[in-house]
């Protein structure tokens, strides 16, 4: 059954937003962050006008209410990705979840001379915490290159990579050009050359179903905000054989079994890993944002989202002086379209597609290797997502093709 | 200054912004003015020293004195909007006294229809550049 995309749109109160400059708002900025539905918004709400409490702390009715709600969101969001809530640790988003897997498990299991495997693709947050650990431990970092005409993996230096490597870092979904690398067969070819594997999803998991226990990834870090979701709260899905070889990255908090002068004693499990005070809100937000998702199958979203893109990077390769970086008519792309005038700068182009209403992204979107294989310092970005219509990419179309028919 | 906000030798421009049909036209005018920047800082003189911090397009401001001591405002953008509106805050400063721009505003950018540039979120960064020429203008006022 086709998405109702109008019912969609209603479900999201920002949509109907008129900007100061009286344009009505079009949001294509969606794999920088996505709009929330009202149903997200009032769980939110309504944990802090009725419940709001410290969850695992109190005996009293609402630390109750807000422990149980904290523990059912788990559970629906591990649900959703196909994860046993065990194996979901509650981060501050994608970022946050590398991070603990560079300094709660791979500082703790990798030694000096031990080869990590990135790609040009990767957004900053799986290179640093890397390179950061490179630098402390002696870490060998190899990086597979793309290929810039079909702007996707190299996969015969990725099968040169990945000898005698110890760990895999790779993106599901470049936030840059859409094209979702072949992961099912990156996995098993690290897992067949003995190396542990981690796969940045935060820009995967709103445009595809993510099945944990089925894709048998090591790790998999995931933002709620780009999938409907709030912002500050994501998770790191870890196994279990990998999750009882991590030690603790932040200390303190309800991660303590018990304290002495004389040392401390940490919760096992996902505990260990949730410091201070639980991200309360932001989870109970996600568990609505992963339930409101589940009433459509994620195949037809990414049906509906590659259509519009594939129309709009067809409509633009017609515009005289755009060129595109990615692939959105490839059915594996997501909706994330990156384009550049050859004589407009990418920020004053942003700027007069604003004053269109349009929000587009532009810069280097915290992919600057990937900006340099390119050969280029920054892109505009749009990106699509559940809401945006034939309609919006229409006029977005008209409207671009007149601010470079004007400015160029 | 007007009101104390702009010279009045900046007034003909304001007024020719605000002649513009809408938004657009504005723009287009504005990247008409980037085109005759009065005294621009070529890409070859461009360096860390006089790059603006914060601002994601490349953008480079080089104050100093010209032979009678007044003030001259050389700067180079890639991004058109900034260079527009750095040319007309240069035509608006070159041969005032550096105390005299020291105390100028951007208030003349939101007169123009502009008002949007002025955002610090903005990555754009005109605010940036604007605020190292009044503090380029403090320093040069005080010699």
């Amino acid at each position: 059954m086709a998405l109702d995309i109008e019912s969609i749109r209603a479900d999201f109160p920002i949509l109907s937003r008129i900007l100061p400059n009286g344009k009505q708002l079009v949001y294509f900025d969606n794999a920088a962050t996505s709009q929330k539905p009202q149903c997200v918004i009032d769980e939110m709400t309504r944990y802090y006008e009725n419940y709001n409490s410290n969850a695992h702390r109190a005996n009293h009715t609402l630390a109750d209410e807000a422990t149980t709600a904290l523990e059912n969101a788990r559970e629906s969001i591990a649900k959703f990705f196909g994860a046993k809530p065990d194996n979901l640790i509650y981060t501050s988003g994608a970022t946050e979840a590398i991070n603990l897997v560079s300094y709660g498990w791979a500082k703790y299991n990798l030694k000096e001379g031990d080869v990590i495997v990135l790609t040009e693709m990767e957004h900053h947050a799986d290179i640093v915490p890397w390179q950061q650990l490179s630098k402390e431990k002696g870490i060998e970092i190899r990086y597979v290159p793309i290929d810039n005409e079909t702007y996707t993996l190299d996969m015969d230096a990725f099968e040169v990579a990945v000898k005698d490597a110890a760990l895999v870092c790779v993106t599901h979904t470049s936030n840059v050009l859409g094209i979702r690398n072949p992961i099912e067969q990156i996995i098993q070819m690290s897992k067949d050359s003995g190396a542990h594997i981690l796969l940045d999803c935060a820009q995967g998991a709103p445009h595809e179903k993510i099945d944990f226990i089925g894709l048998n990834a090591d790790f998999i870090a995931i933002s709620a905000h780009k999938m409907a979701g709030p912002t500050g709260i994501g998770c790191l899905l870890v196994s279990s054989e990998r999750l009882e070889e991590m030690e603790p990255f932040m200390t303190g908090g309800s991660m303590i079994k018990k304290v002495t002068t004389d040392g401390s004693t940490f919760q096992n499990g996902h505990a260990m890993f949730e410091t201070g005070t639980p991200r309360i809100a932001e989870a109970i937000g996600w568990g609505a944002a992963v339930e409101w998702l589940s009433q459509f199958e994620m195949k037809e979203i990414h049906e509906h989202i590659h259509k519009i893109a594939a129309w709009t990077g067809n409509e633009m390769k017609k515009i005289p002086g755009i060129k595109i970086y990615g692939d959105p008519s490839n059915k594996n792309s997501s909706g994330a379209v990156s384009f550049l005038h050859e004589k407009i700068q990418s920020q004053d182009l942003a700027f007069l597609l604003d004053e269109g209403g349009f929000a587009v992204r532009t810069g280097h979107h915290c992919a600057q290797p990937l900006m340099d294989a390119l050969g280029v310092p920054s892109t505009n970005r749009a990106s699509f997502w559940i809401y945006n219509t034939q309609e919006e990419v229409e006029s977005f179309i008209s409207h671009l093709r007149d601010v470079c028919e004007r400015f160029s | 200054m007007e009101g104390a906000s702009w010279p009045t030798h900046l007034t003909p421009i304001i007024e020719e912004f605000k002649d513009c049909f809408d938004s657009m036209e504005r723009y287009e005018l504005l990247f008409e003015y980037a085109k005759k920047h009065p005294s621009p800082l070529p890409i070859d003189e461009w360096n860390e020293k006089n790059q603006v911090l914060g601002c994601q397009s490349r953008a480079h401001v080089k104050s100093s004195l010209d032979e009678n001591g007044l003030f001259l405002l050389r700067a180079g953008a890639d991004a058109q909007i900034v260079q527009g509106l750095m040319a007309i805050t240069a035509i608006t400063v070159n041969g005032m006294l550096p105390i005299e721009v020291a105390k100028l505003t951007p208030k003349y950018v939101e007169e123009m229809g502009l008002k949007s540039s002025l955002t610090p979120s903005r990555a754009n960064g005109f605010l940036n550049m604007f605020n190292r020429v009044i503090s380029e203008a403090e320093v040069l006022s005080e010699r």
